[in-house]
């Protein structure tokens, strides 16, 4: 494959969401409705395969800049994603099925020790659809209605990264952030009684933000890593029909991970992430979350195994909701390794304000060498 | 190979992008959006101002349908006729392709006429048919037309009696009657002697006929014009070479189909009228408040209206009253807006206010705001009742016209 044949394979996934149209969009959860969205999750099948665990190692992964020095050719990635999550609430349950396309990047060389990337993930996920049973007095008379309030796309982080390996054991890397997205919201009643038209209002509403990064990666012996990132978010500003509708801060965040590799054939890895999204406002808490996994097998066709449990940002009460999921996978390269195809599967239980939710979501990735 | 590949990762992103809906019964206010649908349900009692009325839209003779009425009220009696003018052949008749012969006059006719409208109470149904003058038009009134009504009765039918004969048919009379259950519509057929059915030359054959009704209750009922309008089968007598000859032409329909009565309808006032014959309308104008034009979605509108005097008209014909927009506000003469229109039931002699469901009209203004704030009233079949209701006007302050409006407020989309 040409040079000239890569980059078109990159433009092909990166580029709807330059231009705003793409459905960047990621794990949904009730969670995030009353609040800035279900923050999405920076990592390549791989490593959600693990947990999370190898995302600061990853260089498919969004989470960190400087794994992308390791990048010896030009690689492009796309994740999908489907879910089917159970929500539990009041001893009701819920059946919810999702599928979502969160994840594209391409990077490569571009120099002598820099490596660039561009690609967007999830930030904020912002689909939910609520549907409410009440009834109030209205012209004195007891009127019952079905409310039905929907809200659908998502805030979009689009990378643009730079990697660069310093020495044999330190690399760096940065990146900047443009956070855009859009989401179609709907808001809709219908009263039982048919003299009251149905009520229909929609709007788009339009957001845009901006964040810096900043990573290294450090051999610290033969086979033994640690990772270091941190990034700082301005603020997510909505606009509806150009009018400002809200401007919320976002969080700092860092976090650091350790990846152990005692063979070639065996990895281990342990990451952990802070989140100030306190900063957001009312309902919004700092997070803190790990994981765990390891990747054991030979690279064309490995097992991934790995665990992971924190806080979500967003949820009544006084406390952050939890959540907690194990997840395995594997891959299977092609073509003499330029293709590879990863598949994974997770299970995520959330907890948080008398609701439960329990996720099963199959992974799906794909990665192409030119 | 390349192709190939590209191939995969276009199918891949297609697989991958289809986004199925959410949709979770909410649990609120923990897990329900922050903004909610806010309804405001408001009572405008003086937004409706220089309210008029007006008459004379449609007269009688314009009418769809020729009104016969005869109810006694507690000061005076309203008395409904039609009156229908059928004109003739000439003084003579083809009787080949080539000769033509006199009309000597007529051995008998068959009038046909469509009873559209009754009520199924009404008992001993009566019809009274008189001769009138042949120069009866648009312009004739009911005072006109005492004499002849007095002194030229040509023929009685009780419909009731004849409604229960065998087959519907009195073979001593010839009349007949067929009952048109799906089209509600009774269809007499009367059988008219030389005397009552006189074909007089000299007035090219023109007869006028007019028609009385009473019952022992609710003498009201309709007939109908045009194609469903009076229509005369002679059985004419021609002279052929001086012998007379039986002729059977086509039937004629009426020329002329209108109808009568007393009282005239009262003088328009401050009131606001709508109905009766000729048929009143009435124009409210609105004071459209900017916060429900501009920033929200109206749900349901009412128009309240109260009567001034109990409605007028005859007990078994209740009549609708719509509101319309209307395309420009010129008054009297302002265009309607046909495309909708949201309408009410009146029962005469009811004084109950009257509730007008005015949501669609109201929506319109708020999509448009080119559109005039005004609400026009007119009867639905307009001059086909002798209904009439007056409501006050915005001048009596007390029972003035008021509009209770239920809108939504702007959903507060974006915000946290």
């Amino acid at each position: 494959m040409t040079h000239r044949t890569g980059w078109t394979i990159a433009l092909l996934l990166v580029g709807p969401a330059l231009t705003g149209g793409a459905i960047a969009a990621a794990q949904d959860s009730q969670f995030g409705i009353r609040g800035l969205g279900t923050p999405g999750r920076w990592e390549s099948v791989r490593s959600r395969s693990t947990g999370g665990a190898f995302g600061p190692f990853d260089p498919l992964s969004p989470l960190m800049e400087a794994p992308l020095a390791d990048l010896g050719q030009l690689t492009a990635t796309a994740a999908g994603y489907t879910s089917n999550r159970d929500v539990v609430v009041g001893g009701t349950t819920t059946p919810l099925r999702t599928t979502r396309f969160p994840l594209m990047g391409v990077a490569g060389p571009v120099a002598p020790r820099l490596v660039v990337g561009v690609g967007f993930t999830t930030y904020l996920d912002r689909s939910w659809d609520v549907i409410l049973r009440d009834s109030f007095m209205l012209r004195g008379v007891l009127e019952r209605y079905t409310d039905a309030i929907a809200s659908d796309g998502s805030v979009a982080d689009v990378r643009v990264a730079a990697a660069s390996r310093l020495s044999r054991r330190i690399a760096i890397g940065a990146g900047l952030h443009l956070l855009a997205g859009s989401t179609r919201m709907t808001a809709e009643r219908r009263f039982d009684d048919s003299t009251f038209s149905r009520v229909q209002q929609a709007a788009e509403v339009r957001y845009d933000g901006f964040g810096l990064s900043g990573s290294v990666l450090i051999g610290v012996a033969p086979g033994l890593s640690i990772a270091a990132w941190a990034r700082s978010d301005n603020r997510l500003r909505g606009k509806v029909a150009d009018t400002v509708s809200a401007v919320t801060d976002l969080p700092r965040m860092a976090g650091g991970g350790i990846l152990f590799a005692p063979s070639p054939n065996a990895r281990v890895a342990a990451s952990v992430a802070w989140r100030a999204w306190s900063r957001a406002g009312a309902g919004a808490f700092d997070t803190w979350n790990w994981s765990a996994g390891m990747e054991f097998g030979p690279r064309r066709m490995p097992i991934r195994l790995g665990a992971r449990g924190g806080q979500m940002p967003f949820g009544p009460g006084t406390t952050a909701p939890t959540e907690a999921a194990g997840s395995l996978g594997t891959g299977r390269a092609f073509a003499q390794g330029r293709a590879l195809i990863d598949v994974g599967l997770e299970r995520l239980e959330r907890s948080g304000g008398g609701l439960t939710e329990r996720v099963w979501t199959v992974l799906v990735g794909l990665t192409v060498r030119p | 190979m390349t192709r190939r590949r590209l191939a995969l990762v276009g199918a891949v992103l297609l697989v991958a992008a289809c986004v199925e809906r959410l949709a979770a019964p909410a649990n609120c206010p923990d897990f329900c959006p922050s903004g909610q649908i806010t309804i405001v349900d408001t009572l405008l009692t003086s937004s409706i101002h220089r309210d008029s009325s007006y008459r004379g839209y449609l007269l009688a003779y314009q009418s769809a349908l020729m009104l016969a009425a005869h109810l006694p009220g507690a000061t005076d009696t309203l008395d409904g006729r039609p009156i229908f003018r059928i004109n003739g052949y000439g003084a003579r008749m083809a009787l080949t392709a080539a000769d033509t012969g006199a009309i000597l006059g007529a051995d008998s006719a068959r009038l046909q006429l469509y009873v559209v409208r009754r009520d199924s109470a009404t008992r001993n149904l009566r019809l009274q048919l008189y001769r009138l003058p042949i120069t009866i038009d648009t312009g004739t009134t009911f005072g006109a037309l005492v004499a002849p009504f007095t002194d030229s009765l040509v023929r009685t039918v009780n419909i009731d009696t004849l409604l229960a004969q065998p087959g519907r048919k009195d073979t001593v009379t010839g009349d007949s009657v067929v009952v048109d259950s799906a089209n509600h519509r009774l269809v007499l057929s009367l059988k008219l002697d030389t005397a009552a059915a006189r074909y007089i030359p000299t007035d090219s054959g023109t007869v006028s006929y007019g028609i009385r009704i009473a019952a022992d209750t609710l003498a009201s009922i309709a007939f109908g014009k045009g194609a469903f309008g009076p229509s005369l089968q002679w059985y004419l007598r021609v002279d052929s070479l001086g012998t007379p000859v039986a002729r059977k032409p086509g039937a004629l329909g009426a020329r002329l189909a209108s109808f009568v009565f007393a009282p005239p309808p009262a003088p328009i006032d401050s009131t606001l009228a709508v109905g009766g014959v000729p048929s009143a309308h009435s124009l409210l104008r609105v004071v459209f408040p900017k916060v429900i034009r501009d920033s929200s979605q109206i749900i349901r509108a009412t128009l309240y209206l109260v009567p001034a005097v109990p409605a007028r008209g005859t007990p078994a014909d209740s009549f609708v009253v719509e509101a319309r927009n209307v395309l420009a506000d010129f008054g009297a003469k302002s265009p309607i807006d046909l495309l909708l229109g949201d309408s009410a039931m009146i029962h005469p002699g009811a004084t109950d206010t009257v509730k007008i469901e005015v949501t669609n009209l109201l929506q319109q203004w708020a999509a448009d705001s080119t559109r005039p704030t005004v609400l026009l009233l007119r009867p639905e079949r307009e001059a086909q009742i002798f209904g009439e209701i007056r409501f006050y006007p915005s001048l009596a302050t007390a029972f003035r016209p008021t509009l209770q409006i239920t809108f939504v407020r702007r959903f507060p989309f974006g915000a946290p």
